[in-house]
């Protein structure tokens, strides 16, 4: 069990400006050795420093160490966010898919007939819709490389102005999460980089 | 190992002994998630020994690992309060690329994830409610600008202190502090730099006191500390101490003491204040 001064200490720890995460590593003996402080600040050697000062009331032998992430949150910023999967159902008693997708909190959800494979991928392009993407392009094949489990599934998508197909691939459990990862796999570079 | 994007949820979480139906009734009758029953045994168990804080969030993810076999677990908390802030299973590191894709949602995160999405949402406000009581606690009894106690929680170790010394005959000083000239700072300089030598200050006080003391901020430039153990003229160790932390620290400012010991000035809080705030004011009255 935490004693009330680690708790306190992490929390004191917690409470500066950026800082995102604290983690310890103790000594043989009990005593805190040393501690990561993963942090968002442009400031993260001001950090450092006023952390030192916190640590050495608490435990003066501790080494501070800071992982600072903002280079790399600016770098996601330029990127922008991606599309992420959150789930996919088969309703086998009518034949319809469900697929559940998220993207910077929102949550975008789409359902199609024709089975797990078509339905898979026409499920994720509903579902990009649902998120508010305007995707100007149409399923053209779904296929699963082979019969058995495993395998992958290529997707082709058409541009609706005929400018070229995009392709996607995927192996995941099943047929119809393979086709909805493929889907977006076609798509992800698109989604991202283009204003829609 | 790596965690897997969001949480899929597999089912929805039916009590035992109930029907869907009624497990709806019960969802309504505990409003705010917390009706998954190990949780509530585990806030109990935690309450009865301690109040909850940083130190609940590791038991809660600890045992919500145990529960669904689960060899990672992180928790991304976001609250006005207190920002966002990452916990992961048993205190382990979080390196920078996770935290970066993990801090823009909230959201439990879990491997593998076939956890239900409302038990993952039920242990994170566990955990939010856990951080927000901590912090709450923390500025409830501390100066937010020094991080040292504030006056009620030093009243409070007053009130200790002085029980104690009745019951068992323990000794204890209180020695009050008031900077020097203090005024003159926040006049000449501006209130930002007398709020940072404040700071300082305070800094160098918890640096001086022993473990077992308690330091406090009571008022704009006056701060006092409680020691355990200590009468009469032993209070010096702590005032040599003090000194030579500023010294080390650099901190150009000065201070003077008033100190009253129990039982021998007093067996009573206020009396001895009030003998240690006349010493304090005599010394002012001797420097002027």
């Amino acid at each position: 069990m935490m004693s009330r001064t680690e708790e306190d200490f992490e929390l004191e720890l917690r409470s500066l400006a950026g800082v995102l995460n604290v983690s310890m590593s103790h000594r043989e003996s009990g005593d805190i050795d040393v501690v990561t402080l993963v942090v968002n600040t442009k400031e993260s050697e001001a950090t450092q420093s006023v952390a030192s000062q916190i640590a050495s009331l608490y435990y003066p032998d501790a080494t501070v160490i800071v992982d600072d992430t903002s280079q790399l949150l600016s770098l996601q910023r330029d990127l922008g966010s991606r599309v992420a999967f959150v789930r996919a159902d088969y309703d086998t008693a009518d034949g319809t898919c469900e697929v559940q997708l998220t993207i910077d909190g929102r949550m975008g959800v789409g359902r199609a007939g024709s089975g797990p494979l078509i339905g898979g991928a026409e499920a994720t392009l509903a579902a990009l819709r649902d998120l508010g993407y305007d995707v100007p392009f149409s399923l053209l094949t779904v296929t699963n490389v082979t019969n058995g489990r495993d395998w992958p599934v290529v997707v082709t998508l058409r541009s609706n102005d005929n400018n070229g197909d995009r392709f996607g691939i995927a192996k995941a459990d099943d047929d119809l999460i393979s086709a909805a990862k493929a889907t977006l796999d076609s798509l992800n570079r698109f989604i991202t980089t283009d204003t829609i | 190992m790596s965690l897997k994007e969001g949480v899929v949820a597999d089912s929805q979480p039916v009590l035992p002994g109930t029907t869907p139906a009624e497990t709806e009734a019960q969802i309504v009758e505990f409003p705010g998630q917390f009706y998954e029953p190990w949780l509530f045994q585990t806030m109990l168990g935690e309450l009865n020994t301690r109040e909850l804080g940083v130190g609940f969030i590791y038991s809660i993810l600890n045992q919500f690992a145990a529960r669904h076999a689960l060899n990672d677990v992180v928790v991304t908390l976001s609250h006005d309060s207190f920002g966002t802030q990452l916990f992961r299973l048993g205190g382990q590191p979080i390196s920078a690329e996770l935290a970066v894709r993990l801090s823009t949602e909230p959201g439990v995160y879990c491997e593998p994830d076939k956890v239900p999405a409302v038990e993952c949402d039920a242990v994170r406000t566990a955990c939010q409610l856990a951080m927000a009581l901590h912090r709450a606690r923390f500025g409830a009894t501390h100066d937010p600008l020094t991080k040292i106690a504030n006056r009620r929680s030093f009243d409070e170790a007053m009130e200790m202190a002085a029980a104690r010394s009745a019951r068992y005959g323990w000794a204890f000083t209180v020695v009050l502090v008031d900077l020097n000239d203090f005024k003159r700072v926040n006049d000449l300089s501006g209130h930002h730099v007398g709020d940072d030598m404040l700071r300082q200050f305070g800094f160098a006080l918890r640096q001086a006191v022993r473990q077992g003391d308690t330091a406090a901020r009571i008022g704009g430039d006056e701060f006092a500390v409680i020691l355990s153990n200590v009468e009469g003229h032993e209070a010096s160790g702590f005032t040599e101490r003090l000194r030579a932390r500023l010294l080390a620290m650099n901190v150009m400012i000065d201070f003077t003491t008033g100190t009253a010991s129990s039982p021998r000035d007093s067996a009573d809080p206020a009396e001895l204040l009030r003998i240690a705030d006349g010493r304090l004011y005599e010394k002012k009255g001797m420097r002027r």
